[in-house]
């Protein structure tokens, strides 16, 4: 097989999502570029997290066709999309609650057998996430809210992803730990592996990423290089029509 | 006599089979969500493979074991991959019924097979009994707590260090999340399907030797008991339903103790519902967590409902009005007068499940209340039958509201669970207070029917009244959901968050509910009893509340029309076909399968 560099990791094109009668995408494209972090950007209800439920399987277009490294994801389930080389780290962060933070971590690492090497990616992450070290046999549900997201992210990176989906993963944290998030993302970044992540906040997203969209009830109203679009003003308008629709 | 040592050694015991069950339930219900209704068949199947094996193949005992525990698990992943796997992208009470259907076909079953007639279980074990401190402990008792431990260690080994296990526990915590992590959900279904159905086969098995008896009444015992347990443990909890069925097993051994052996499941329930009014999440549920429910309708199946021609109806129940005048057999007539009667319990049925959501599985318990007002009413207080009959339409308004109210602040699968339980501390009660309900012993000589001085005796004025009777309510109810009042009933089913926030109160939409349902449910009952003549505390039964909940399923949720067609449907179509009674059970379990499977919206249509 030949994947050409140029042919873009990720691919959603024209696609149409429904809840009931409700539709959510109206002909959604969108592309992820070979190690590019990419960024959805969009108000409340605009349908960002049913975009990475779409990527992920977890939600079924109506039409359209997703793909990743050339290959179409419809009709795989969700672990069968996940052993392609996506990983998450959803919506709220979505850890084990009752697992320890090792276990949770771990889970990550599920669709894999290379047991030595699991292990050693558990020592990476701690070197990644040092903070961790101290709380590796707590319950991930005691963590604070920051920890909580330093584990999920260790969490996806433990399959050995080639692409991670975010859903706003710098959501409700202090400012201290945002910066964290945003660092670390960056630093994955740079070890290979391409970013999808859905953000509120503009102004962070478009500090790390390459590519960004804007998601407007269901319908991209604007994309382009993230440089370029941090200081269009339309990025503010289009936040200000997003949220008020919501 | 036995002393207090003995009593708690019999209620750990007692316990320890509980938890086999309830540990199954649990997994289940941790990894799907749902409360497993055929988990007692399983046991029940357990119990005469046990039989089977030891009686006709004379397997050694821990063989039997073994046999008991993998023929179980099959039947286990059978009711998985065929029951429940294709129902996943259903409405959410679809499972809920299906294994309900699955648990009637199973029972069936076994019935068929091996007669309904009670069966001796030689547990194979030296007839001894060791003394300790002051009471005794045989052999048995050993086996039954060494089984409980060792299963016990087992799935601790499986859940805390297998892979599988770790999918486990993952997807009960968080079934998308773990699915992100690459866990085939399925399979992790198959393995808890599997599990459950092993250690509550071994459970109906040891059960058998403890009391050296099975027979088919086991089964719908050990799903109540199991669910009691399980919830009191917190639901989903695996080590809470374990001290849940302990807990469990010394109320009732030392409630017997007090109070005799007739009370032993009235704690069990009492108990399910102070826990599940106090405690929803179960004793060891954090106060934060979140109760595993969903927030909003989806429950069931949102359908265009048949629209049905005024003229249509009116012609039909002309048509039905004047049957008796054309030569009818009797035998005919006397269906039809079922028919009738099951038709009013499911417009009740259909209005509390149906238009306002809250899925009852204890709907009989109002059946009884009306009949034994006005059976008493009548009997001991000479009140005329047709004013009695409404005095036990307004009793069963009255109380069976009032009983289910504690409920009222659960959601989905615990609703089911709670009214389960009020329907059975119903027929309980009945059971226990002799000096009203007169007992076990039941109430004869019920005066027949009679309106205004005239005995209704001959099988025409029957079904005239009868069906009279339904068409009023029917009528009535038709109105009801046509009104405003209708409208908050449905914004209630669809979103009680939503409708709470537009500031109905649900508890008042809830009794009104169950206020006019348990009316109609009340009548229905109360003129059964002046039919039957004779009532006792089995004559409503939850096997009754189970064919109510398929008949308004057939008609479609919430349809009146429905629940009437439903109702003639149900008691009509076995009798055409001239299918044997000892058939029938199993067909309605076949009938809710096919439905929730096919055509969950019913024959007209979820309204
Ligand atoms: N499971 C569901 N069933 C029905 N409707 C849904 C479901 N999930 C989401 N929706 C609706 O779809 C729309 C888009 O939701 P989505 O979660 O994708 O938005 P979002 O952009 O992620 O919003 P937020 O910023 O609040 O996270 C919303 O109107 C939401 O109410
Ligand atoms: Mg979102």
């Amino acid at each position: 097989m030949t994947t050409s560099a140029s042919e873009p990791l990720l691919a959603l094109s024209d696609v149409n999502t429904f809840y009931g009668q409700a539709q959510v995408h109206f002909d959604l494209s969108i592309t992820v570029a070979r190690g590019h972090i990419v960024c959805l950007l969009g108000g409340n209800a605009s349908g960002k997290s049913t975009t990475m439920k779409i990527i992920l399987g977890l939600v079924k277009p109506r039409s359209g066709e997703v793909t990743f490294d050339g290959a179409s994801l419809i009709g795989l389930t969700t672990p069968q999309i996940v052993r392609r080389g996506i990983a998450s780290v959803p919506e709220a962060r979505r850890l084990f609650a009752d697992m320890s933070v090792r276990e949770n971590i771990l889970m990550g690492a599920f669709v894999r057998n290379d047991r030595e090497a699991i292990a050693q990616d558990l020592d990476r992450m701690l070197t990644l996430f040092p903070k961790l070290g101290q709380r590796l046999s707590q319950r991930a549900g005691s963590l604070s809210g920051g920890e909580q997201q330093m584990v999920a992210m260790a969490r996806a990176l433990m399959s050995r992803p080639r692409m991670i989906v975010m859903d706003e993963p710098t959501m409700g944290l202090s400012p201290l730990y945002v910066d964290r998030v945003l660092e670390l993302i960056r630093t994955i970044n740079q070890e290979g592996v391409s970013v999808f992540m859905v953000e509120q906040n503009a102004s962070l997203a478009l500090e790390i990423a390459h590519e960004a969209y804007v998601l407007q009830t269901g319908r991209i109203v604007l994309s382009g290089p993230a440089r370029a679009l941090k200081d269009d003003p339309r990025i503010r308008d289009a936040y200000l029509g997003g949220s008020e629709a919501a | 006599m036995s002393s207090w040592l003995d009593y708690t050694i019999n209620g750990l015991i007692v316990g320890n089979v509980y938890a086999l069950v309830a540990v199954g339930l649990a997994l289940i219900f941790g990894v799907s969500r749902l409360i497993n209704f055929a988990q007692g068949s399983i046991y029940l199947v357990g119990a005469y493979i046990g039989w089977v094996a030891v009686v006709q193949l004379h397997t050694p005992l821990p063989l039997t074991i073994i046999v008991v525990a993998v023929a179980a698990a099959i039947v286990g992943l059978i009711i998985e991959r065929f029951g429940l796997r294709p129902l996943q992208n259903s409405v959410r009470i679809a499972p809920l019924l299906a294994t309900i259907g699955i648990s009637f076909v199973l029972d069936q079953l076994v019935m068929l097979t091996f007669s309904p007639n009670p069966r001796a279980l030689p547990s194979q074990l030296p007839d001894v009994r060791f003394q300790v401190g002051g009471g005794t402990i045989g052999p048995l008792d050993l086996l039954i707590a060494g089984v409980g431990l060792t299963s016990a260690l087992l799935l601790f080994v499986f859940l805390r260090y297998s892979k599988l296990g770790w999918a486990v526990r993952a997807a009960s915590q968080d079934r998308d999340a773990a699915m992100q992590m690459g866990v085939d959900v399925n399979r992790v279904n198959q393995a808890v399907f599997g599990i459950a159905a092993a250690l509550g086969g071994v459970s109906g098995m040891l059960v058998g030797m403890y009391y050296n008896q099975i027979d088919t009444a086991m089964s719908l015992q050990a799903t109540l008991k199991g669910v009691v347990a399980e919830v009191v443990g917190g639901a989903g909890n695996v080590p809470g339903a374990v001290i849940g069925s302990l807990l469990l097993g010394l109320v009732e051994s030392y409630g017997v103790a007090v109070f005799g052996t007739s009370y032993r499941n009235l704690f069990a329930f009492l108990l399910l519902v102070v826990v599940l009014v106090l405690r929803p999440n179960g004793l060891f549920a954090s106060a934060r967590q979140a109760p595993p429910e969903p927030l909003t309708g989806t429950f069931i199946a949102p359908s265009r409902p048949v629209r049905i021609p005024r003229w249509a109806l009116a012609v039909a129940s002309a048509g039905f009005a004047v049957l008796p005048l054309f030569p009818v057999s009797f035998y005919v007539l006397q269906t039809l007068i079922n028919a009738w009667l099951l038709g009013m319990l499911a417009l009740s049925l259909t209005l509390v499940a149906g238009t306002i959501g809250q899925v009852s599985l204890g709907h009989a318990a109002l059946l009884a209340i009306g009949a034994y007002t006005s059976a008493l009413l009548s009997l001991a207080l000479n009140v005329p039958v047709g004013l009695a009959v409404i005095g036990g339409g307004l009793m069963s308004a009255a109380l069976g509201t009032l009983l289910i109210s504690p409920s009222f602040r659960l959601r989905g699968h615990y609703v089911s669970i709670a009214t389960l339980a009020i329907g059975e501390i119903v027929s309980l009660v009945i059971l226990n207070w002799e000096s009203v309900t007169r007992g076990p012993i039941g109430i004869s000589g019920i005066p027949p029917l009679s309106l205004f001085g005239y005995d209704l005796i001959s099988p025409t004025s029957i079904y005239w009244f009868s069906f009279a009777v339904m068409v009023v309510l029917a009528l009535l109810q038709g109105r009801l959901l046509d009104s405003h009042l209708g409208r908050s009933f449905r914004a209630i089913r669809d979103d009680d968050v939503a409708a709470r926030a537009y500031g109905l109160s649900l508890n008042r939409y809830k009794s009104l509910a169950f206020i006019f349902g348990g009316f109609a449910a009340g009548i229905s009952g109360g003129i059964a009893a002046h039919l039957y003549s004779y009532i006792n505390h089995e004559t409503f039964n939850t096997q009754q509340s189970i064919l109510a909940l398929t008949v308004v399923i057939l008609g479609g949720l919430g349809n009146v029309v429905g629940a009437m067609l439903g109702a003639v449907a149900l008691v009509g179509l076995p009798e055409v076909f001239r299918i044997a009674a000892e058939y029938r059970i199993l067909i309605y379990g076949i009938v809710l399968l096919l439905l929730v499977r096919f055509r969950p919206q019913g024959l007209l249509g979820t309204m």
